[in-house]
């Protein structure tokens, strides 16, 4: 597995003393608190309804055990016993006092995190496919690319005062477990006629208000010339983004404005300058060596005449948790952490423990995280999947959720959130209370649930079967509903239902939705199929008729 | 809030004065300007692609960083010293303490703070770290790791 090296420590440790002397000059009043707002932001901290929140970057998704435990350490010395995964493959503190930033930001550097660009307006955490490495017809990993393309935007002097964040997705699989389309830039590996492999880039998507997927800015960047293209990209953005307009700011309006056409031409133009600079290409040895960290912990195993145990709820919960490793012996375990009345994504400190023990115990010491708020065991023995569910069980963690409808993605919503318009979470409780019965869940089958405390749709509620937003009508709590959004084999954005439905009837709302779901399918149909076959129009009459 | 006071002249390495025009003025006539051995202030609003072809007749270059959240100038350094390789100063001028290792890796070659920064230690902020993930405009005195 991957870890940082004691240089890359240093530099954590030399970025929190900068970071402490910023924070006592704010203190101090020598600082004034716009610039604190933008310095503290490039380090994660956000003012939040209650306290101060925290975002800790978990590069491409992925946790050793001992990270975990740091982690859980945090929850415990300067939160309230929690953290809260959420769906870019990072974990958030809100409880955090202001003049304890520094030290937890130290204590977290010998665990090889940090919280450099979780938030601001520069090259935010580099999310990759929760399951890179693990499933067949992958083109290749993408973690090693995500790292050098991490470093060489750490702190990088052109751009990190961007017009707006940006967000880079990297998907080297089959199918786009990332969502690379609804970022600012997303990057698909690909291979030439050739055999060569290269990069599909996808510029100017996003959610929000103006929800854009991105289109093809370049069909095949080879992959030694990927940071000359990002560089003019950003560049380009960098000069002609709409600083004059506070909801212009991202790259999609620059690229709706300009047109993808002239966009990519920009770029190609300034990429031509640039491109045969020997400075800006990337690090084939050092790739070469990242790969090698990246390798699978694991070589197969022959289980030929192994037999699973039987036990129902073994059966449901493997029916919905676990999925096929590439490697013959292996499984991959879905650990969802949610459960009628918690918070979507929310672990304590102590569940935290219990997934790094059992980590070490069956996943090779690491655990993985997803943009569904799971958690991910990448390297389990399939004849030990059932000692692990026991495990998880007598700890309360064997929910067979995962993959369906009770899997709800949520934001922190109203209830922490100084943005959010709405709540999310007691909406998401209320949706699993009423589908609270594992045959109806069973029957659904995968349907997923999205809500969004506002329009900066942390919660991703756009690409859902049913995406939920939440908004205030005159003081009330309304929720706008879209549906038949999708990621995974073709992006589309979700598409509106019709008028915002009240807090009171959101759940009588959607479950008239599942209920249209259900009548019209056929066969195996998902939820995006039924609706691209029938239309609107029928789930419409359901809600408003 | 900083106030903003653009200077009307500068002292160049060799310290000399060299006069300061706004960079309409400069585009207005270059040629005169030219005659006269000024500098040019920019502004991140102001297109940098306009003098390209005539970097050899200005004196100095003042890029102004006063706008803490406006990242063009860093972009500006890039084009006049790695791109274009300007062979006069490039000095930052109303610049920002915490910004000071990100505009000199981009190509400044010289800075004035802000008046709200004197007595700050610049050592702390203009050395940036031990070491650094990417090429730049200007490497100097950095242990790259990429």
């Amino acid at each position: 597995m991957y870890k940082y090296s004691e240089k890359d420590k240093q530099f954590l440790v030399e970025r929190v003393d900068q970071f402490e002397k910023q924070l006592n000059r704010y203190l101090s009043g020598e600082l004034d608190e716009d610039k604190f707002r933008s310095l503290r932001l490039r380090n994660g901290l956000y003012m939040e309804l209650h306290a101060h929140m925290l975002r800790i970057a978990i590069p491409y998704g992925i946790l050793s055990s001992n990270q975990l435990r740091a982690l859980a350490d945090v929850a415990d010395k300067y939160d309230r016993g929690f953290g809260h995964f959420t769906t870019r493959q990072n974990i958030q503190f809100n409880w955090i006092q202001l003049p304890e930033i520094a030290n937890l930001l130290r204590d977290l550097t010998e665990a090889g995190l940090h919280a450099i660009q979780t938030s601001g307006k520069a090259t935010r955490n580099i999310t990759a496919d929760p399951l890179s490495g693990l499933t067949e017809g992958e083109i290749e990993d993408a973690r090693p690319y995500c790292e050098l393309i991490r470093r060489w935007f750490n702190l990088h002097p052109e751009f990190s005062w961007l017009p707006g964040k940006f967000k880079i997705a990297i998907n080297g699989a089959k199918l786009d477990e990332t969502a690379l389309r609804i970022h600012d830039l997303g990057l698909r590996l690909v291979k030439n006629k050739k055999g060569e492999l290269g990069f599909s880039v996808y510029v100017g998507g996003g959610l929000g208000a103006a929800a854009m997927v991105a289109p093809e800015t370049a069909s095949f960047v080879p992959i030694e010339d990927i940071l000359s293209y990002l560089e003019s990209a950003m560049r380009i953005y960098n000069l002609k983004g709409r600083r004059d307009h506070q909801k212009k700011l991202r790259i999609k309006f620059l690229v709706r404005e300009l047109g993808a056409e002239e966009f990519s031409r920009l770029v190609d133009e300034d990429w031509q300058q640039t491109k045969n600079d020997p400075d800006l290409k990337l690090n084939l040895k050092e790739l070469e060596s990242l790969q090698e960290d990246f390798a699978l912990p694991i070589k197969p195993i022959n289980l030929d005449g192994f037999k699973d145990k039987v036990d129902f709820n073994y059966s449901i919960w493997k029916k919905n948790n676990v999925r096929n490793h590439k490697t013959p012996g292996f499984s991959i375990v879905n650990i969802s952490l949610t459960k009628l009345g918690s918070a979507p994504g929310d672990a304590t400190s102590e569940q935290m423990r219990i997934l790094a023990k059992l980590a070490d115990q069956y996943s090779s010491s690491e655990i993985r995280t997803t943009k569904r708020q799971t958690m991910v065991f990448p390297f389990v023995r399939k004849d030990q999947v059932f000692d692990l569910w026991k495990s998880l069980e007598e700890n309360d963690l064997a929910s067979p959720h995962e993959g369906t409808l009770a899997q709800i993605v949520a934001c922190p919503g109203r209830d922490y959130c100084d943005l959010a318009k709405a709540v999310s979470i007691p909406i998401a409780t209320r949706v699993q209370e009423r589908f609270n019965d594992m045959n109806k869940l069973l029957d659904i089958g995968d349907l997923k649930i999205n809500i969004s405390g506002c329009e900066n749709s942390c919660a991703h509620h756009h690409i859902a079967d049913i995406g939920l937003l939440g908004m205030q009508k005159k003081g009330e709590e309304y929720y706008q509903i879209t549906l038949a959004g999708e990621t995974l084999h073709e992006t589309n954005i979700g598409k509106k239902l019709g008028p915002s439905v009240s807090s009171e009837t959101i759940v009588d709302a959607v479950e008239s939705i599942v209920n249209v779901y259900i009548d019209q399918r056929q066969n195996e149909e998902k939820f995006t199929d039924v609706f691209k076959r029938i239309g609107i129009e029928p789930f419409k009459e359901k809600v408003y008729g | 809030m900083d106030e903003i006071q653009n200077p009307k002249s500068l002292i160049n390495r060799d310290y000399e004065q060299i006069p300061l025009v706004s960079f309409d003025e400069w585009i207005e006539s270059p040629e005169r300007h030219s005659r006269l051995g000024v500098g040019i202030i920019i502004e991140p609003k102001d297109d940098i692609y306009l003098i390209k072809d005539q970097l050899e007749f200005i004196e100095l270059i003042a890029l102004d960083f006063s706008n803490f959240d406006d990242g063009r100038g860093y972009t500006q350094a890039y084009f006049l010293s790695k791109r274009w390789q300007y062979g006069g100063e490039i000095i930052g001028i109303n610049a920002h303490l915490d910004q000071l290792q990100f505009m000199i890796r981009s190509g400044v070659t010289s800075y004035q703070l802000l008046d709200s920064y004197q007595g700050s230690n610049e050592e702390d902020y203009s050395k940036g770290f031990s070491m650094c993930y990417q090429a730049a405009a200007n490497n100097h005195g950095l242990n790259l790791q990429y």
